[in-house]
């Protein structure tokens, strides 16, 4: 069910508080409890009361963390439930009504820190290197919007706030996919997302950045954003009118994703191939690649979300070559055929495993039709284990040739040498030391290896030194950016480190630092500092890495066009000028198009006729479909605590697939698979029944009731 | 990794419970060397104090702030929950570090620990100060004894909710056999509370109720005329008192090192009284082996010289006090202290014999008067009634009236100036008292009643050589039903294993694996046995099978359960190859279905559903019938696993079917 943009706050009675308390300020006996709050919502709460919260829990959690050995993660009251995240010395705590199901509270509160961490980077550097104002105010404006656009049901799912497709025109869907795939043929931009009016029209991000994105401070650039932000802005060069971009935080994990399947959820010819024939071999990553079963069951389009609206139809191509390996003539006329959908694959794989322009610095040259062609020449051969193994044949293509000047032969080699190495060890790369194994870890060394190319010559790329110095300024200690504070003792100084390098290395080495910050930040090839780094990284298991990047934002009216790219793009005038230019014109007339279909009060209250209500919850894409009215019937509000309670045993309970339950005034029926939760109420008046076990409780039918119903909404339960 | 704390504001510990693997992090935790010496275990209890008292002290500031307290704590991926319940004046914390029990379930320990502190100490749980004297006597000889006592209890309580579907389901369970329960029930009436009843040395005591159990379930029981009913509530305790006394095979089976015969009675063996420096060690034992101590622990000598030696745990045949519900005349009153008497038959078979002594009256006019000061207690908390408005207040002529009357008759010097106290404040016209003033007054007058119900109850339990039934008559009536039961001694050992089976079922019902039925007005269930012990089969066999439906069951139970807390009263789910399905429905006296309401949808931290902690269903049974006030009132659940592949109107149907056929058997009047 779609969230309206009504400007109205809804009763935020589910929301109690929510507070970043910082304990290394409260270390002494005369310290302040209220010298730790580093922001507390709501702000009207009274001092005292703010600080017996933070101070009591605070406690609490170091006492609890204590005896279990594990932190403390949830505290129940009996008005009021706390989800908690202890990161370093900083505490993030959210307390919500006790209705909210314990998960809900605690996914919400992740979703907070994670768009947080998104916009500022670490808490401990943003609070050290921004002004707590400034960030309060930021956060002011967040939680507003969360208040604002968060029904009920997406309380308790935690749901992306999607437009509702049943009520757009198929085609526009497919040309906002389009967009985005254009999109993705410039330099540096990974993968985008397009919102209208708040709401998802279509993404390629994986739901976890897609919400990151969502949340983005509405109005451009006099909202603003954060300070690293507003600074990167001023300092660059003048960007096209309504277009902002600003430095965003990735974390490894989202970093591999977008690397992994480049442009996949909407395109990609080649990856649907691969993956039709050797499902097996690819690695799903956590969430959106399980688009793919629903590909091939091109019968269900409905079914589809937003995301994948365009799927189908590249995807028939797909089925003439099944084995497309080795068939380089014909591969490429299909991309010729098929403009649209094929081409981005292969600009966003050149990008994504390094292999590509920026690497053998093809950058500086035009982006022309030829150049595309002549790379697709020799790299098809790569694309099936690409697709699956990554970029990791190129740490090893790599490492023995240590820095830039091998790339360029890798640019043409790619994957060719030892394409089946995904988990080769890493040789000589400095950074391997705390990361995860496997996926990450080739991220890392791709990363590096990219930076280096980027170092190794791509001078083109030089901003304005004037941008240098800024960005060093205001990204100076961002790069230390593995976010456990807990490490940044160990981690400022080789930030710092790496800041003075760049200093000395000059104009180069700014605009690219890579687009990982922990590799990228400011580890200069040199042996020495990249020894160091390791020595820093290798402490806490739990740090997690943060990966730098670019925001791009578009905003044509009530239409954003957002798009994460890699870090130079910044300083490339040219590539954002593409970017534009490329996609204006789309964007306009996708905004008119919706502007038109798009009924305008999306808050009207479901058809009165209504005999059911239902919610389809998308486990994989985190979207809801349903057909409840934005006021809450007394009915409704009974589908809604059955449906918290079953979604929360559906999440506790792997093997559980169906449940129906029943009280005297209502019977809801729930079912669940990997993919999809659905949970379906009949509203027509029960006839009260003994409770005793009879084959007449209409409560038995309504499985078969939900298929029969729900077919129409594109939900197949069969 | 377990552990149960109960404690007061200040962080005392009133009692504590954990198991090895707690103590172990706890020594971990702690350091090797604090733990070696003799004074292990006030260790341990300063060690618990020393980790909690900051979660005690801040629940107790959130509760003063912010009218609300910590209810549960949950860490990462659930490694550790913590349940946090406030009872009176007293923080019971429950703490599981292995995921093995939800929050319901450490909810559940807590509530039947607080009902089983009831159950031995009455009214005086009402006030915090003086429970405190019994949980925590200033003796650490007497404290180990309480403790160990009540950790014992714990243990076998948890052990039997794991094993036995009756503390699953919280129900009696009982051997379905008409024509012996009759024959059993006419040998308990006339050999047993006539005989009793009779005999001109009781000393007072008179018999009320007689039962017999076989293992845990009900063989028979019989009620004297004058007696008032027993709470099924509190047969199920008293069941599991026994049990703990004389643990049956499938505890037994537990416990490696334990031959057969451990469930005899404890006079075959003897163990010398532990001397003060081997405590510890006992306790260590009884941790490691999952077996309860008390029986083994305590000398089995002579009444008398028990007494004197053990004055405050009793040994196991020894008659305890322990406090019951009744309701004398349509007079509703709790915590009525009674006698209890054990008698072991044969190991797994024993005999309960329940009396009351002459003061009992006493119990219910100190009832009384306490109930009226707690209401006046609360009034006078919310700060409504000061001055005027209380002395007119209906409540507080009777009150006074009957108070007036209990001091006259009862003298006492101290109740008296208390009394006194108060009145003056409350009803001089002169100078009242402040509301404050007469908090405390108010709270002055009920511990001296709480006092005086302590000394009379308490002090003088069978147990401390308060008055009980000569040892030569306890043996009589032992012998008797010896002799009565000698033939059917095997078989009702086999009996009580192979209960109900489900061969039965089978051919009518195809697709049904198990299910159970709870009368919860009589607070009785029926289910095919279903037991998973090394030594005897069911007939899903030993081993995998039986444990895997077991679980099965088990997590139906726990989720039916949660959805009834809700207002679910049906609920049907699959999960694997299974449906499992849960219907609560409400029957006239007729059999006839009555139409289902909305039932109290509860809140997380309230007493989960039950019948030890909390009594849900009797709760539940009184909102019913609010609106049904002309007929009396059933209740009946029935919970049943069915394998998926049978169509949901198959298995509804038979569902309606195995419910018909059960409350058809479960009408023969079998008491």
């Amino acid at each position: 069910m779609a969230a309206s943009d009504s400007t109205e706050t809804k009763s935020a009675s589910w929301w109690s508080y929510f507070f970043l308390y910082d304990g290394s300020k409260v270390k002494g006996e005369g310290d302040p409890t209220r010298a730790g709050i580093c922001y507390f919502y709501p702000s009207q709460t009274l001092l005292d009361q703010q600080e017996l919260l933070c101070g009591q829990i605070a406690g609490v959690v170091h006492c609890i963390s204590d005896i279990s050995g594990s932190p403390l993660t949830f505290v129940r009251l009996r008005k009021l439930k706390f989800a908690i995240k202890v990161d370093g010395d900083y505490l993030w705590v959210l307390g919500c009504a006790v209705e909210l199901p314990d998960g809900s509270c605690k996914q919400l509160l992740d979703q907070l820190i994670g768009v947080f961490t998104f916009y500022n980077g670490p808490v401990s550097l943003a609070y050290e290197s921004g002004s707590r104002e400034e960030l309060s105010a930021g956060w002011d404006t967040f939680i507003e919007q969360i208040l604002s656009n968060t029904s009920d049901l997406h309380r308790i799912f935690n749901s992306l706030w999607n437009l509702d497709r049943t009520k757009v025109e198929p085609l526009l869907l497919l040309k906002a996919a389009l967009i985005l795939q254009t999109c993705q043929r410039s330099r540096h931009v990974l993968a985008g997302c397009i919102l209208y009016k708040g709401l998802i029209v279509s993404t390629q991000l994986p739901p976890s950045l897609t919400a990151k994105v969502l949340f983005h401070p509405a109005a451009p650039r006099d909202q603003g954003p954060p300070p690293g932000g507003d600074a990167l802005q001023e300092g660059g060069a003048a960007l096209p009118p309504d277009v902002q971009i600003r430095p965003v935080f990735v974390t490894e994990e989202e970093a591999v994703s977008l690397y992994e399947f480049p442009g996949e959820p909407v395109t990609s010819t080649p990856a649907s191939a691969a993956r039709l024939q050797e499902p097996s071999a690819q690695h799903p990553p956590k969430g959106w690649s399980t688009p793919a079963p629903k590909e091939n069951n091109p019968g269900h389009t409905e079914a589809m979300a937003w995301g994948l609206a365009t799927t189908p139809e590249p995807t028939t191509p797909n089925t003439v070559w099944p084995d497309g390996s080795g068939e380089n003539g014909h591969w490429c006329g299909r991309d010729w055929e098929s403009v649209g959908p094929a081409k981005p694959r292969h600009s966003a794989r050149g990008r994504g495993p390094g292999l590509g322009r920026a690497l053998v610095k093809e950058p500086g040259l035009s982006w022309g039709k030829e150049e595309l062609d002549l790379s697709e020449i020799h790299i098809p051969e790569a694309q099936e284990t690409e697709t699956s193994s990554g970029y990791s044949a190129f740490p090893h293509v790599r490492a023995p040739e240590g820095a830039g000047p091998g790339c360029e032969e890798s640019g043409s080699d790619s994957g060719s040498p030892e394409p089946k190495s995904p988990k080769a060890p890493p040789v000589g790369t400095a950074i391997g030391g705390l990361l995860p194994p496997s996926a990450p870890e080739m991220l890392m060394q791709n990363g590096a290896q990219e930076w280096l190319g980027h170092l190794s010559g791509d001078s083109s790329q030089a901003p304005v030194p004037g941008e240098d110095h800024l960005l060093a300024r205001t990204s100076g200690p961002l790069p230390a950016c593995c976010s456990d504070s807990g490490q940044t003792g160990t981690e400022l100084p080789v930030g710092g480190q790496g800041e003075e390098q760049r200093d000395d290395g000059g104009p180069e080495s700014c605009p690219g630092p890579g687009p990982k910050c922990d590799s990228g930040s400011a580890d200069p090839p040199g042996d020495d500092l990249s020894a160091d780094r390791t020595d820093s990284r290798s402490a806490p298991a739990s740090s997690v890495g943060l990966v730098r990047m670019n925001l791009y934002t578009h905003c044509v009216k009530g239409l954003v066009l957002s798009l994460l790219a890699e870090e130079p793009l910044l300083g490339d005038d040219a590539a954002i000028e593409e970017v534009y230019h490329g996609s204006l014109a789309s964007l306009n007339g996708l905004e008119v198009h919706l502007q038109e279909t798009l009924p305008q009060d999306q808050a009207a209250p479901a058809p009165p006729g209504r005999a059911y209500s239902f919610t389809h919850y998308d486990r994989i894409q985190n979207v809801l479909t349903a057909n409840l009215p934005q006021v809450a019937t007394a009915q409704d509000r009974r589908f809604l605590q059955a449906v918290s309670l079953m979604h929360s045993d559906f999440a506790q309970l792997p093997t559980l697939y169906e449940v129906t339950v029943r009280n005297a005034s209502t019977a809801v029926y729930a079912c669940c698979n990997p993919v999809q939760e659905t949970y379906f109420q009949q509203l027509a008046p029960v006839a009260r029944g003994s409770g005793f076990p009879s084959p007449q409780d209409s409560a038995f039918g309504l499985p078969g009731k939900a298929r029969q119903k729900l077919l129409k909404h594109g939900v197949n339960l069969l | 990794m377990k552990c149960v704390l109960v404690a007061t504001e200040g962080a005392e510990v009133l009692f504590y419970w954990m198991d090895k693997e707690f103590e172990e992090s706890l020594r971990l935790k702690f350091g090797q060397s604090e733990c070696e010496g003799a004074g292990q275990l006030p260790t341990l209890e300063d060690q618990l104090s020393t980790l909690l008292a900051p979660v005690i002290i801040s629940s107790m500031t959130m509760l003063e702030k912010l009218s609300d307290t910590y209810t549960c704590f949950s860490t990462e991926n659930g490694n550790y929950l913590y349940v946090l319940h406030l009872f009176g004046e007293c923080l019971f914390i429950a703490i599981n570090g292995d995921r093995t029990e939800g929050e319901g379930d450490l909810r559940q320990k807590l509530c039947v620990l607080k009902y089983l502190f009831e159950v031995h100490f009455g009214l005086v749980t009402v006030d915090g100060q003086i429970i405190r004297k019994e949980l925590r006597p200033p003796d650490l000889e007497q404290r180990v004894q309480v403790w160990e006592h009540f950790q014992s209890l714990l243990w076998t309580y948890s052990h039997l909710r794991e094993q036995e579907q009756c503390f699953a389901v919280e129900a009696v369970e009982r051997l379905i056999h008409p024509q012996l329960c009759k024959l059993c029930i006419e040998a308990l009436e006339r050999h047993v509370i006539q005989a009793i009843n009779t005999s001109p040395k009781r000393a007072g005591e008179e018999a009320l109720h007689a039962f017999l159990l076989v293992h845990s379930k009900l063989l028979a029981f019989y009620s004297s005329h004058s007696a008032s009913s027993l709470r099924p509530a509190d047969l199920l305790a008293l069941i599991l008192l026994v049990q703990d006394l004389y643990p049956s095979e499938s505890t037994a089976e537990d416990n490696d090192t334990q031959e057969t015969d451990s469930f005899s009675p404890a006079e075959e063996y003897f163990t010398p009284a532990p001397s003060p420096g081997e405590q510890s060690s006992g306790s260590t034992v009884w941790l490691e082996e999952g077996t309860p101590p008390t029986d083994a622990s305590q000398v089995q000598v002579a009444e008398d010289t028990l007494q004197t030696l053990v004055p405050h745990s009793p040994g196991p045949s020894s008659p305890r006090r322990i406090f019951l519900d009744t309701s004398v005349k349509e007079n509703y009153c709790p915590m009525v202290p009674h006698t209890m008497y054990c008698l072991p038959l044969w190991p797994g078979i024993n005999m309960v014999v329940l009396t009351k002594g002459p003061n009992t009256p006493l119990a219910l006019v100190l009832y009384q008067l306490l109930d009226g000061f707690s209401l006046l207690e609360k009034k006078l908390k919310e700060g409504q009634e000061v001055g005027s408005t209380l002395r007119s207040h209906p409540l507080m002529g009777d009150l006074r009236q009957r108070m007036d009357k209990f001091v006259k008759s009862r003298g006492g010097q101290e109740l008296q100036s208390t009394w006194l106290e108060f009145k003056t404040k409350a009803f001089s016209r002169s100078e009242p008292g402040s509301s404050w003033e007469l908090l405390q007054a108010c709270r002055r007058v009920k511990r001296q009643l709480c006092t005086i119900y302590r000394l009379s109850f308490l002090a003088a339990a069978p147990g401390r050589g308060g008055p009980h039934l000569p040892q030569h008559l306890q043996d009589r009536v032992q012998t008797l039903m010896q002799e009565k039961l000698t033939d059917w001694k095997d078989f009702l050992l086999v009996k009580s294993r192979r209960n109900v089976t489900m061969v039965s079922y089978l051919e009518d019902f195809p697709g049904l694996v198990h299910f159970i039925y709870v009368d919860r007005t009589t607070g009785q269930m029926v289910a095919p046995s279903l037991s998973s012990s090394e030594r005897t089969s069911s007939e899903l066999g030993k081993g995998p099978l039986a444990t895997f439906v077991r679980t099965k069951v088990w997590a139906l139970i726990r989720l039916a359960r949660r959805y009834l807390q809700k207002g679910y009263t049906t609920l049907l789910f699959r999960e694997g190859d299974f449906y499992c399905s849960y219907f609560l429905w409400f029957e006239n006296e007729m059999g006839y279905k009555l139409q289902i309401i909305d039932v109290p949808v509860l809140s997380d931290d309230a007493a989960p559903v039950g019948m030890l902690g909390g009594d849900y269903y009797r709760k539940l049974l009184r909102y019913y019938s609010k609106g049904h006030p002309a007929e009396a009132v059933r209740c009946h659940e029935l919970l049943a696993l069915h394998l998926s592949v049978i169509p949901v109107d198959v298995l509804v149907q038979q569902a309606g079917e195995l419910a018909r056929r059960l409350g058809e058997a479960s009408h023969v009047p079998l008491l």
